[in-house]
């Protein structure tokens, strides 16, 4: 099916003043098309912990949100240092967050097994260069 | 039915401070006056406190209905105890409200310590969702409907202290009175304005237990010389417990919840419930969301200011003896609960309309693209002057033929240079 709308945004390291606008952003655009309020819960979420842990963990990167007539499609692509073992990542509890951004309430390991849990396609590619994340919500 | 916030066109000077301050931007200016949108009100009376002109004001207590009504029940709401000077004799309240000509009166404050007591159950029962959501305040729960559909799931399914003080009060009278109960009438003596819509379209598919709501404002000049009569001298008090939930923080307080998030204002709720959505707040327990400054004392129908009345109420909850509290329903709590007294069944329908209508993507974004390049268009002030609280919002409705882009004050004032220059 063809691409209806992309919306992308640039997501800054370590910024926490802007942290969480694209996906809010993303949020706003979505409920004024109207996409069914349970369906848009679960993008929010994982869109919201996609962009933080591009915040977080990259160098920076890019959260986009193409909107298609039957899917929404959240593509994240960051760059380095990526995650060493995918696997223990995806575990529940599991973070590697700096105490300094556990502070802020951040970091409980929740992130890319919500991630994981909400979407209903989920793809993730790591190397050293960095991550992409592509996570699939069926309308 | 018994609702309405009226508004007195006369009155209305297109000011624009009501449409300003509405937070689901429900009021627009057309032809110099304000318009309420009744689908996206909520009825936090935002409008009614912030117009300058009084353009907006409550219908006050029809006295032939009152009449009417062969025994009739007063509600006084929790923060009734917060308008009376410091020192004042609480317990005289409830006699006043009988000298008032009400047969019979039953303290809020009481259902309220029953509802803690239900709500502290009903977390450690119920360890599935989180956060739940107070049910307490109609204008949040009206909020979650209209904008956070996704959230009704999360209100605790449990009635507010309003409608089960007004069911239990209704049990009562039938046995003193040996009456129908059609012969009696229930009058809630309410904070705010939003009580008025959680009667008039409640939340459950049941019929409200309360018959009418009088303003707390228009019958407080007359209790309060009953309450100064030292002859009225009585020993019925309020539950110390329930009068608590008159104060932001107050519920959980009185449920002795220690993981809750306590917000007041509906900006700063509207910031908490965009948390909730985010899955941001799924170790939280409960959230206590009420619209008003402070609470509940905050309502635009009280005498006092909300930060004295949180005051007083301390000031009575830390002097008041217990042991005179009198009412042996408090005692009942497990029958009643057991009896499924306090459980709310909440009404789908809204949502269901919204989520049976099949939206067609493809037109959805075409509208939005659209209504982007309408904002590109106009200034991006927020200035108000055309009548639509933003840029956006007037964009919106230009799209929607409500409006037209020549409302917009700079676009005409920029026009009418352009024609100075040619000339």
């Amino acid at each position: 099916m063809d691409l209806l709308k992309r919306l992308s945004y640039h997501v800054l390291s370590n910024n926490f003043i802007k942290a969480g606008k694209g996906s809010s952003d993303i949020k706003s655009n979505l409920k004024s098309i109207g996409i069914d309020s349970d369906i848009l819960r679960k993008i929010a979420i994982v869109c919201y912990e996609a962009e933080m842990n591009i915040v977080i963990h990259s160098l920076g990167g890019n959260l986009h949100c193409d909107i298609y007539e039957e899917k929404i499609v959240i593509l994240t692509e960051d760059i380095g240092p990526g995650i060493p073992d995918i696997e223990l990542a995806m575990t529940e509890g599991f973070s590697t967050a700096p105490d300094s951004v556990r502070e802020l309430g951040f970091g409980a390991g929740m992130g890319l097994p919500n991630m994981k849990r909400y979407s209903d396609i989920f793809e993730i590619n790591s190397s050293i260069k960095g991550t992409n994340i592509k996570m699939t919500i069926l309308l | 039915m018994n609702f309405n916030v009226m508004f007195d066109e006369e009155k209305c000077k297109g000011c624009t401070n009501c449409m300003r301050r509405c937070p689901t931007q429900a009021i627009r200016i057309y032809k110099g006056k304000a318009v309420i949108d009744n689908v996206r009100c909520i009825h936090c009376a935002e409008c009614i406190k912030i117009c300058p002109y009084e353009a907006y004001s409550t219908e006050s207590v029809d006295s032939k209905i009152q009449q009417s009504i062969k025994y009739k029940i007063a509600i006084p709401s929790t923060t009734i105890y917060g308008q009376f000077p410091k020192g004042t004799e609480i317990c005289n309240v409830q006699n006043a409200f009988l000298k008032l000509g009400f047969d019979y009166v039953y303290d809020e404050s009481w259902a309220a310590e029953l509802i803690s007591k239900a709500i502290k159950d009903k977390i450690n029962e119920n360890k599935e969702i989180r956060p739940l959501i107070s049910t307490n305040c109609p204008s949040v729960v009206r909020l979650i409907k209209f904008r956070y559909p996704s959230l009704l799931g999360n209100l605790i399914s449990l009635e507010d202290p309003m409608e089960i003080a007004a069911k239990l009060a209704r049990k009562r009278a039938k046995e003193i009175f040996n009456c129908d109960d059609n012969e009696i009438g229930v009058f809630y003596i309410s904070p705010c304005p939003a009580k008025l819509l959680a009667v008039t379209d409640p939340i459950g598919p049941n019929k409200s237990s309360i018959d009418r709501v009088v303003p707390l404002n228009t019958i407080y000049g007359q209790l309060y010389k009953e309450v100064k009569k030292q002859e009225n001298l009585c020993f019925s008090n309020p539950s110390l417990k329930g009068i608590m939930w008159a104060v932001s923080g107050g519920q959980s307080k009185s449920a002795e919840l220690n993981n809750y998030v306590s917000v007041y204002g509906m900006e700063n709720i509207i910031d908490v419930f965009d948390e909730v959505e985010n899955g941001r707040l799924f170790h939280i327990d409960f959230i206590e969301a009420l619209s008003c400054t402070d609470g509940c004392v905050g309502g635009t129908f009280n005498v006092e200011n909300p930060y004295v009345a949180r005051n007083n109420i301390n000031y009575i909850i830390d002097h008041t003896d217990e042991n005179t509290l009198q009412n042996d329903d408090l005692d009942k709590y497990e029958e009643f609960k057991n009896k499924g007294i306090f459980n709310l069944v909440i009404a789908d329908e809204d949502e269901g309309d919204f989520k049976k209508h099949k939206i067609n993507i493809k037109q959805a974004v075409e509208r939005i693209d659209k209504i982007k390049d309408i904002l590109a268009l106009l200034p991006g002030l927020d200035c108000g002057s055309c009548g639509a609280p933003t840029c956006y919002a007037q964009a919106e409705d230009i799209y929607d033929e409500k409006s037209k882009l020549i409302d917009c004050v700079v676009l005409r004032a920029k026009l009418n240079e352009n024609k100075k220059e040619e000339k």
